[in-house]
C-alpha cells in the first residue's frame, strides 16, 4: 500500500514521516525544508500485521496549481503516481487556510485521511475543534495528531485509519462545494471562491478560537526586537558568534580533548602491534598516512558536532525565517531576495542540500545565482580547516569562524550585484514568506540530527578521506622512478612534481608551497581533505592537543613547520573557502542550474573569487604587518587585473544588452 | 481605495484586488486565502517588510509586494 503525505509548507509533513517510518529525515521550523520525495517504511511498532506499508513523503504545497517546482512534485505525485492513501496533514493551528488543499485532494477520488497536527498547539491556545463535525463535513476520517511526542501522539489511530481507507477500495466522495466542473480559467477561479467559501463555512462551524489570530501577541513582539531593522543585524552577528564560541572554544574543545585522546592511544596501539620489524614504508602508510590522515579530520568531530547542535537549536526555534527578513532588504538590492537565505543558512551544514532548497525560488537567474553562491558559506567540511588555522594562527578561535560566516555574506551579496550586472537581467521578484511560530527548540531533535550528520561524516572520513590520505601518502613517498624519496629531499615525489607547477600560480597568494597546492586539489574531492592532506604531507598526526587544548607542540611549532606567516594562512583559509566546493556540491548545482553555460560560469566565477580574495589577503595583509609587500605581487596582480578586466568586460556587455532589451520594450509601448 | 503598504498596523483591512502583472503572484496570494474581500491585518512593519496577517498565519511581504495589495 503507497500512503503519500501531503498538506501545507511547515505543517509538520517530514515530522510526522519520521516519526511513522523510523527515518531522519531534516526537518526545520519553516516553509520548505523538503524539496524532494522521500520513501520509507512504516516502522514494526506501528504495523503489527506487517503489512506492506510505504510512505512518501511530499514537499509542502498550498494548493494543486503549483508556484514553485518543488510544490509541482507534490502534484504530479498525487495526480499521476496512483498512491493507495493520502494522509492530508493539516496544521490545526490554521484550518482555515489548509483546508482549502484540503478538498482539492478530497476531489481525486483517493481516499484521503486527514490529520490534525499539532493538536497540542491548538490546545494550547485555548481554540477547540470539533473532530466529528469536522469529520461529517469532509467525509473523511480525521485524526488529532502531535508528530512531534513520541507517545500518545494519535499515530497509531492514523494508521489504523489509513489501513482501513485504503482496504476498503471505495472511491472517496468528495462533499458538494457547490460549484459545478471547470474548463476556462474564469469558471476555476469561481470555483476556487466557492472552495473557499465552503471552507470558510466548514471553519466557523467546528473552530472556536479563544484569541483571533489578528491581535498581537508576544511572539509579533519578539518580532519586532530580532528582526528589527537596525537591531536585527547585531542580533544576528551575536547568535553567530555564540554559536561559533560554543563549538570552538567553550564546549567543542572539551569533547575534542577526550576524542583525540582516543584517537592517540589507537594510533599508539596500532603502532606497537606493528612493531619494529615492520618495512617503513608501510608503517608509514599505515601510521601517517591512513591513521595520520583520517584522524586529523576526525580529530574535529567533536567541534563539528556542536557546531551542528547549536544550528539545529536554532532552525527548531523558527529564528532563521526573522534571519531572511532582516538579511531581505541587503538582497534585495543585489537583485536577490530573502528567499536566497534560506538555501544558504542549510548550506552552512552541507552545501549539497542547500544547493538543493534552491528550488524553492521562483525567479530564474535568483534561483542560479543563489545555487552559485550557497557554496560560499562555510560549510561543515570546511570547518576544519577554519578551526585547524583558528587554532594555528590566531588564538582568538571563535573571532575567526564568525568573521569567516560574515565574510561570507559579505562576498555573497557583491557576488550577486556582479552576476546581475553580468546577466543584465533587472526582473524583480515579490518577497512573502511564511513566518513559523517560535517555539522553544528541542534537546532530542538536534541531538538526532546531530549523530545522524555525525554517522556521515565518520562514514565520509573512512571511505573517500581514508582513500585520498592514502594515495597522497603513496604519491609523497615515491618519486616517478618508483623509488622511495629521500627525507631529505622530498621535493623529488610524484605528488611535489604534480602540485609543484600549480604552486608557482599561489606565491602571490602566500603559499606558493607544493604541499598546499596539492592539499587544495583534494579539497575538490571533500573539503575534509585539505585538513588531512596537510596532516599528511607534513606528518602531523593530531592538530588538537590532549593537555593543552592548544595544538600539537604548541601552535608556533606547527606554524613554523607549516612555513607560512599567520597572513598567508588566512589568505589561504580564504581561498579554499571560497573556490568551488567539493565534487558532489558542483554536481548539485549542475543539476539545480540546468544549464552547461551557467555551470561553467559559476565554475569560473568561484575560482577566480578565490584567487582574487586570497591574494588581497595576502598582499594587503602583508603590506600592514611588514611595511612591503608580499612575494610576487606583480605577477599576482596582473592576474587579478586580468580577472577583473574579463569580469567588468561582461559586466558592460550585460548592461548593454539590458538597455537594448530596455529599449525594445519602451519601442513596443 | 489603497495599497496596503499605507495601510495603518492592527487595523483589518479588506482586500480589493491585486495590482500586479504577476499572474503567478496573484494565484499564489489567493490560494493563501488573499483576494477581494478578504481580510488581511497589517501586524507589524519592519524595515522594508511588512508582517501581516492573513486566515490565521502570519507572512513576511516586501514593500513591494503591500504596494500591490490594494485595500
Amino acid at each position: 500500500m503507497k500512503i503519500a503525505l501531503a498538506g501545507n509548507p511547515n505543517s509538520g509533513k517530514t515530522t510526522l514521516f519520521n516519526a511513522i517510518t523510523g527515518k531522519i529525515e531534516h526537518v526545520g521550523n519553516w516553509a520548505g525544508v523538503t524539496v524532494e520525495k522521500k520513501e520509507g517504511d512504516v516502522k514494526q511498532s506501528l504495523n503489527p500485521r506487517n503489512e506492506d506499508l510505504v510512505v512518501v513523503d511530499l514537499p509542502g504545497a498550498y494548493s494543486m496549481s503549483p508556484y514553485t517546482s518543488e510544490e509541482s512534485i507534490t502534484r504530479d505525485f498525487v495526480q499521476n503516481e496512483n498512491p493507495d492513501v493520502i494522509i492530508n496533514i493539516v496544521d490545526s493551528t490554521n484550518l482555515s487556510r489548509s483546508l482549502f488543499f484540503t478538498t482539492q485532494l478530497l476531489e481525486l477520488g483517493i481516499p484521503v485521511v486527514v490529520a490534525l497536527n499539532k493538536s497540542d498547539l491548538t490546545e494550547k491556545k485555548g481554540n477547540t475543534i470539533d473532530v466529528p463535525a469536522l469529520r461529517d463535513a469532509l467525509k473523511c476520517p480525521v485524526i488529532q495528531t502531535i508528530s512531534s511526542k513520541s507517545s500518545y501522539n494519535g499515530l497509531p489511530e492514523l494508521l489504523d485509519a489509513v489501513i482501513m481507507a485504503g482496504k476498503s477500495n471505495k472511491k472517496q466522495i468528495s462533499p458538494n462545494i457547490g460549484a459545478k466542473k471547470a474548463s476556462t480559467k474564469e469558471e476555476f477561479e469561481k470555483v476556487d471562491k466557492k472552495r473557499f467559501t465552503f471552507v470558510n463555512n466548514i471553519v466557523t462551524e467546528v473552530e472556536r478560537r479563544k484569541v483571533s489570530s489578528e491581535k498581537q501577541t508576544l511572539q509579533d513582539k519578539v518580532d519586532r526586537i530580532v528582526a528589527h531593522p537596525w537591531l536585527g543585524i547585531p542580533i544576528f552577528a551575536l547568535i553567530i558568534w555564540l554559536v561559533f564560541s560554543i563549538s570552538q572554544s567553550w564546549v567543542g574543545p572539551v569533547f575534542a580533548d577526550i576524542f583525540v585522546g582516543w584517537i592517540d592511544s589507537l594510533n599508539a596501539g596500532v603502532a606497537s602491534l606493528l612493531g619494529e620489524n615492520v618495512n617503513p614504508v608501510v608503517s608509514a602508510l599505515l601510521l601517517d598516512g591512513i591513521i595520520g590522515g583520517v584522524s586529523a579530520v576526525v580529530g574535529f568531530l567533536p567541534l563539528i558536532m556542536v557546531l551542528f547542535f547549536c544550528l539545529a537549536l536554532l532552525e527548531d526555534s523558527g529564528y532563521m525565517a526573522r534571519v531572511a527578513i532582516v538579511l531581505d532588504r541587503f538582497f534585495k538590492k543585489v537583485g536577490l531576495s530573502g528567499r536566497s537565505i534560506i538555501p544558504m543558512i542549510i548550506g552552512t551544514g552541507c552545501g549539497i542540500p542547500g544547493i538543493m532548497a534552491t528550488r524553492t525560488i521562483k525567479n530564474e537567474r535568483q534561483r542560479r545565482t543563489t545555487a552559485m553562491l550557497t557554496p560560499f558559506m562555510p560549510c561543515g567540511a570546511k570547518l576544519p580547516i577554519i578551526a585547524l588555522f583558528a587554532g594555528v594562527f590566531f588564538n582568538e578561535n571563535s573571532w575567526v569562524g564568525t568573521s569567516m560566516y560574515f565574510l561570507g555574506i559579505i562576498v555573497i551579496i557583491i557576488s550577486a550585484l556582479i552576476i546581475r550586472k553580468i546577466t543584465g537581467d533587472y526582473s524583480k521578484s515579490y518577497f512573502i514568506m511564511e513566518l513559523p511560530e517560535y517555539r522553544w527548540p528541542s534537546i532530542k531533535r538536534a541531538s538526532v540530527s546531530v549523530l545522524m550528520r555525525a554517522k556521515a561524516f565518520i562514514i565520509k572520513a573512512g571511505t573517500i578521506i581514508l582513500v585520498c590520505n592514502a594515495v597522497v601518502q603513496i604519491l609523497q613517498t615515491f618519486n616517478w622512478q618508483l623509488q622511495v624519496v629521500a627525507e631529505t629531499a622530498p621535493e623529488t615525489s610524484i605528488l611535489a612534481s604534480i602540485a609543484t607547477p600549480l604552486a608557482i600560480l599561489f606565491i602571490p597568494l602566500g603559499f606558493g608551497l607544493w604541499q598546499f597546492a596539492a592539499a587544495a586539489v583534494t579539497g575538490f574531492i571533500a573539503k575534509e581533505n585539505v585538513v588531512g592532506t596537510l596532516a599528511v604531507c607534513f606528518s602531523i598526526t593530531n592538530f588538537i592537543n590532549v593537555e593543552e587544548l592548544t595544538l600539537v607542540g604548541g601552535s608556533q611549532e606547527v606554524s613554523s613547520i607549516f612555513g607560512i606567516s599567520a597572513v598567508a594562512a588566512l589568505a589561504y583559509l580564504v581561498f579554499n573557502l571560497f573556490t568551488p566546493p567539493c565534487f558532489a556540491a558542483i554536481g548539485a548545482m549542475r543539476s539545480e542550474m540546468e544549464s552547461p553555460k551557467w555551470l561553467w560560469g559559476a565554475i569560473g566565477f568561484q575560482l577566480s573569487m578565490g584567487y582574487v580574495l586570497a591574494f588581497l589577503v595576502y598582499q594587503i595583509g602583508t603590506l600592514v604587518t611588514t611595511g612591503t609587500l608580499g612575494q610576487g605581487f606583480i605577477g599576482g596582480l596582473i592576474a587579478v587585473l586580468v580577472i577583473v578586466g574579463c569580469v567588468l568586460y561582461l559586466m558592460r556587455r550585460g548592461s548593454n544588452s539590458a538597455q537594448i532589451s530596455a529599449g525594445m520594450r519602451s519601442v513596443k509601448v | 481605495m489603497m495599497s496596503l503598504s499605507k495601510g495603518k498596523v492592527n487595523t483589518p483591512y479588506t482586500v480589493n484586488c491585486v495590482k500586479t502583472d504577476s499572474e503567478d503572484i496573484r494565484e499564489f496570494l489567493f490560494t493563501l486565502g488573499c483576494y477581494p474581500g478578504e481580510k488581511i491585518t497589517i501586524i507589524s512593519k519592519l524595515a522594508s517588510n511588512y508582517i501581516i496577517n492573513i486566515k490565521d498565519a502570519r507572512y513576511s511581504i516586501d514593500e513591494e509586494l503591500a504596494n500591490a495589495i490594494m485595500v
